[in-house]
């Protein structure tokens, strides 16, 4: 096995990994209003979610071969790598991919311990784009479109991580204004559990969105290396292997469940009831696949988090804004600090140089990422205890909810919302 | 066109299919079970449960309303099924069908 090949294989590895942590990484966006509203258990919520990324993986017929093109200039406009970067049987392209999806993984992996909703999507391109500067100097990176078209990294990434949340609160938040002035009047005489419907159908279509976009993406990156290495030759199919593993790797790591991120997600950036969440979730769905249907790139994680702030602020429930600076800061550093990550690791491959330096890049990973596993064994956070009332009361700092009890939801009390959290889906008969 | 220009457009767009999707198929679902308690009578025995039987006519607006709901949810579906095959949703014929980019 020749130096190309063994990286080729660490490359294939590490892609699969980072699919599996884009997989638990993203469980919340979809899930993390259901749990916390009760319209799904835990462990339903999840599982329900990785038969849908599975599904929603399978959809991707279409090669995301160009994911790169976004950020660095790795790839012609088909999809297959730059020539001149093909020496050595495609060592540099595999290289940089390699140091590229490392740096996205350390990413994913630090937010996950830390509980924050960060964009798995801005990990990656970060890595890649950090990889990318370091293997091609400045001159590799694309920083913004042609003028026809938002591309690079501030058309792609920058503009759209600050505009993304601003849309999905403004949805949610009228969403969540117009069900509640609807249904306030009777609110006495309906069941939450209809809310709840409302919330998993869109939850669901959240799921298979994000199946379809995100898995495409590693079966994209994977496809290149193996373009790169001379293992494969078409730009308009990809191997199925490649397919089968990636989306097996996505709903692996959705049926893990982040439940870190769930329970920042769903229980500490604002208490939601099921009107609410229902608001927020079709809001998430519908801002995802108009961005998807429109051209326009928007990250799942900032949608999804907007949104429940929307759904939150549309009722005047109190939002621990000091948990929603953590995801600001969270999504501010993302890209730049995947990117220093991925450069680093690109550095110290090629200082070692051959299979040898992609093999210690792949060790750091696995070290760091054992590390990762432990730490977060110290503090457990799982399907038993994704609901439990949020501590930190005292953070709450919206003067108007000053004195609010944190279970309580706001000025309403015409239902029996101030459960909502431990609470079971309704069990009421209509008839 | 430069880049706050095509920022501009891409996110007004998207926030406008947002408000009517996202806030306004919510707002549908609402209204469907808004509808269905109107002429009906409600009483919740000592149990908690909730019993009432709503008119035949709000039976079939709300119905109607959910259909919308439906339909909607059928176009976030297309438009899932179209990213992935590489293709897009039209909306030239108004109902919606898949097309090749």
């Amino acid at each position: 096995m020749d130096a190309a090949n063994i990286t080729l294989v660490l490359v294939i590895v590490t892609a699969l990994a980072f699919d599996f942590t884009n997989g638990f990484h993203d469980t919340a966006n979809a899930m993390a209003a259901s749990i916390s509203t009760g319209a799904l258990k835990p462990k339903v919520a999840v599982g329900l979610s990785a038969v849908l990324n599975l599904v929603g993986a399978f959809l991707s017929v279409q090669v995301a071969l160009t994911v790169t093109n976004a950020v660095i200039n790795l790839q012609t406009k088909d999809g297959a790598p730059n020539p001149e970067l093909l020496a050595d049987g495609g060592q540099a392209v595999l290289l940089i991919i390699l140091a590229g999806l490392a740096g996205g993984i350390l990413w994913n992996l630090f937010t996950w311990l830390l509980g924050l909703p960060s964009s798995s999507s801005h990990a990656l391109l970060g890595g890649l784009t950090g990889a990318g500067a370091a293997g091609l100097g400045w001159a590799g990176v694309k920083w913004s479109g042609d003028g026809t078209k938002l591309d690079g990294v501030v058309g792609k990434i920058l503009l759209p991580s600050m505009i993304s949340p601003v849309i999905a609160i403004a949805v949610a938040f009228t969403g969540c204004w117009l069900v509640h002035k609807v249904t306030e009047s009777v609110m006495h005489r309906l069941e939450e559990r209809y809310f709840r419907y409302g919330q998993v159908g869109s939850a669901s279509l959240v799921s298979i969105a994000h199946g379809t976009n995100d898995a495409q993406k590693t079966m994209g990156v994977m496809t290149l290396a193996l373009i790169a290495s001379g293992h494969w030759t078409s730009t308009t199919s990809i191997p199925v292997w490649v397919k089968f593993s990636a989306a097996t790797a996505i709903a692996a790591g959705t049926y893990l469940g982040g439940w870190r991120i769930i329970r920042t997600l769903g229980k500490g950036l604002v208490d939601i009831t099921p009107r609410q969440g229902m608001s927020s979730d079709g809001s998430t769905a519908a801002v995802l696949l108009s961005a998807s249907h429109l051209g326009f790139a928007l990250s799942t994680t900032h949608v999804a988090t907007g949104s429940v702030l929307g759904g939150g602020l549309g009722r005047g429930t109190p939002v621990r804004w000091s948990t929603a600076g953590r995801m600001v800061t969270a999504w501010a550093t993302t890209f730049p600090i995947a990117a220093l990550m991925g450069a680093l690791m690109w550095w110290i491959g090629d200082s070692v140089g051959g299979a040898v330096g992609a093999s210690v890049v792949f060790l750091i990973l696995a070290g760091f990422s054992t590390w990762i596993f432990r730490s977060s064994r110290r503090e457990h956070v799982g399907a038993d205890n994704v609901n439990d009332e949020w501590e930190k009361a005292a953070e709450i700092t919206s003067p108007a909810y000053e004195h609010a009890p944190v279970t309580h939801t706001g000025d309403h009390t015409d239902d029996d919302e101030a459960e909502h959290g431990r609470a079971e889906p309704t069990e009421t008969k209509t008839h | 066109m430069n880049t706050l220009q095509l920022l501009l457009k891409g996110a007004s767009e998207v926030l406008v299919a947002g408000l009517v999707f996202g806030a306004g198929l919510p707002f549908v679902y609402a209204v469907a079970l808004r509808v269905l308690t109107i002429g009906s009578t409600a009483y919740a025995d000592p149990s908690g449960e909730i019993h009432s039987t709503p008119r035949m006519s709000s039976r079939l607006f709300a119905a109607l309303l959910i259909a919308v709901v439906v339909a909607g949810i059928v176009v976030g579906m297309m438009i899932i099924v179209a990213t992935g095959f590489g293709k897009e949703v039209s909306f030239a014929n108004i109902y919606p069908t898949i097309v090749d980019k």
